[in-house]
């Protein structure tokens, strides 16, 4: 049997594997690496909550990680690849903060979620202790890599990134949502991600470009 | 006393032994995923075998740096290698310096070796240098924040108790986040140091890539065997410490000869596996372009330095 401590150990050990992918998506500059990453990121993520489930006997969150891994780690994935394929794009080239400062401020955004969580970590769970500050690390990472890059597809995948920092932060803080909820979440992120990607198949058409800078050109 | 130089004696034949199936085995793997047979596992012994009886041919503008050189890279490798617990959590040197010493050990090769490229005076050789001298100023900061983030978790900066303490499950396991951020860093920072793909081909004579391999340009014969040899050395010491500070579960703690024979052939297993990892790694990846080896470098400090942050956030 697992005992707590090895138990809440293994967690942290899921979320540390979580916030390292999210430092691979920052430092690379093809996007169907990215991808891959990120697929890597949600299976991570599925294995934490699988483990969170298990050793809260919480069956709810069974279900959740089953979805991450359907929707998270291979569908979206599939379409996020398909665009890539039909844009014809192959690496980030457009850049508003090159790779070294991104992985400097990335830092910076860790400890910084780090100090403000501190206070409340002594009041949560044993289990989930610290993964409550790298869920807010991974959120504010991801929300980072939105601003700092300028191409369609990697803005997609940081919001992806951010949504799995949440997942993790709801199953850290409360042991995930209502399954209700999660449901919803889940539908919520599929469709986004389809939205997004016809979206950008149709800034490719009008552009020629997936640089979403040019946007800021549209008129009435 | 006796016990001492046993461990001596045994850790270096076990080091220089392993050290050209290393590279024979990742040539292998690489060899079989492109769809190649490749040569024997044992090449390199062979390699190194024909080199050593071959007459050196050493250019006439070079000093003695040129030729003392090889014998100072393969002595301070060697030395390096005695200070990290290979297949016993004891290590020989241990009274004589901890990790500290290890990764200045295996600078003061870097350095000779970067001296010995320029003496020839030919391009080549200060070219790849100069480029030598980046990369190592780079991972300089990745490699000591890591080894530090490793030292604070086990409590100490000696080798052999920080092994140790992890085998027995003392101390270190309390939190894996700054021991994992660490381990990332020291994995690249290896690969940066021995020049394995991303960084450096191994196996290019191609000037605009080569790094390593434009400093040795000028050696031949018994300089090149030991160069080659210390090369292999380099790798196969980062390969043991980074199997056995992350996974030192086999190695053993005592001098009894059931749990030497058991630690040895845990720690040979472990090592392949690594080996294997890396001739996978090299397969997938192409080499990057100089300038972004910064890029690497710089996940690497950062992942490092996360591990500091995180070590003295979690223990408050």
């Amino acid at each position: 049997m697992i005992t707590p401590p090895i138990g809440s150990q293994l967690v942290d050990l899921g979320s540390a594997l979580l916030l390292l992918t999210c430092f691979g998506i920052v430092a690379q500059r093809r996007l169907s690496a990215c991808v891959d990453l990120f697929a890597l990121q949600s299976v991570f993520l599925a294995l934490t909550a699988t483990l969170v489930a298990f050793l809260t006997g919480i069956h709810h969150i069974y279900i959740a990680a089953a979805l991450t891994v359907l929707i998270k780690a291979i569908v979206i994935p599939r379409i996020l690849k398909k665009v890539i394929e039909r844009l014809n794009v192959k690496r980030e080239l457009v850049m508003n903060i090159n790779v070294p400062a991104s992985l400097l401020i990335c830092g910076a955004l860790v400890m910084v979620a780090f100090l403000i969580t501190q206070p409340i970590i002594p009041f949560g769970h044993l289990l989930t202790r610290d993964s409550l500050a790298i869920a807010l690390a991974i959120v504010l990472i991801g929300f980072f890599t939105m601003i700092a890059r300028q191409k369609a597809v990697t803005q997609m995948i940081a919001f992806l990134v951010m949504e799995n920092g949440l997942f993790l932060g709801a199953t850290a803080a409360t042991y995930g949502m209502p399954l209700i909820v999660e449901l919803g979440v889940f539908f919520d992120v599929l469709v986004a991600a389809l939205i997004a990607g016809i979206y950008t198949n149709r800034l490719q058409d009008a552009f020629d470009s997936v640089d979403t800078a040019h946007l800021s050109e549209l008129k009435e | 006393m006796l016990d001492a130089l046993v461990l001596i004696v045994m850790q270096t034949i076990v080091l220089l032994a392993v050290a050209p199936f290393i590279v024979g085995l990742i040539r292998k793997v690489k060899a079989r995923l492109q769809c190649r047979r490749g040569a024997s596992v044992f090449q390199p012994y062979a390699d190194l075998v024909k080199l050593l009886r071959k007459q050196p041919v050493i250019s006439s503008t070079t000093s003695w740096i040129f030729t003392a050189t090889p014998y100072i890279l393969f002595a301070s490798t060697l030395a390096a290698g005695l200070l990290v617990p290979v297949f016993i959590s004891r290590t020989p040197l241990s009274f004589a310096g901890n990790i500290i010493a290890l990764v200045y050990l295996l600078a003061l090769g870097t350095f000779f070796l970067m001296l010995a490229g320029l003496d020839a005076g030919s391009s080549f050789g200060g070219m790849g240098s100069s480029r030598e001298a980046i990369v190592a100023s780079l991972t300089e900061p990745g490699m000591m924040l890591s080894i530090f983030a490793i030292a604070l978790t086990a409590g100490s900066t000696n080798l052999s108790t920080i092994v140790h303490k992890t085998a027995l499950l003392e101390g270190i396991v309390t939190d894996p986040s700054p021991h994992l951020m660490a381990f990332a860093a020291l994995v690249i920072v290896a690969i940066a140091e021995t020049g394995r793909v991303p960084v450096d081909n191994p196996a290019t004579h191609l000037e605009l890539t080569m790094i390593h391999e434009a400093m040795i340009l000028e050696y031949s014969g018994r300089y090149l065997a030991l160069v080659e040899w210390a090369a292999g050395l380099k790798l196969l010491v980062f390969l043991t410490l980074i199997a056995n500070v992350s996974a030192p579960w086999g190695i053993a703690t005592n001098m009894e000869p059931a749990a030497l024979g058991i630690g040895l052939a845990a720690y040979l297993v472990k090592v392949s596996g690594l080996a294997v990892l890396i001739g996978i790694l090299e397969s997938m990846f192409a080499k990057l372009r100089l300038f972004r080896v910064t890029d690497l470098l710089g996940a690497a400090f950062i992942l490092a330095l996360l591990g500091l942050v995180f070590f003295y956030v979690l223990r408050g």
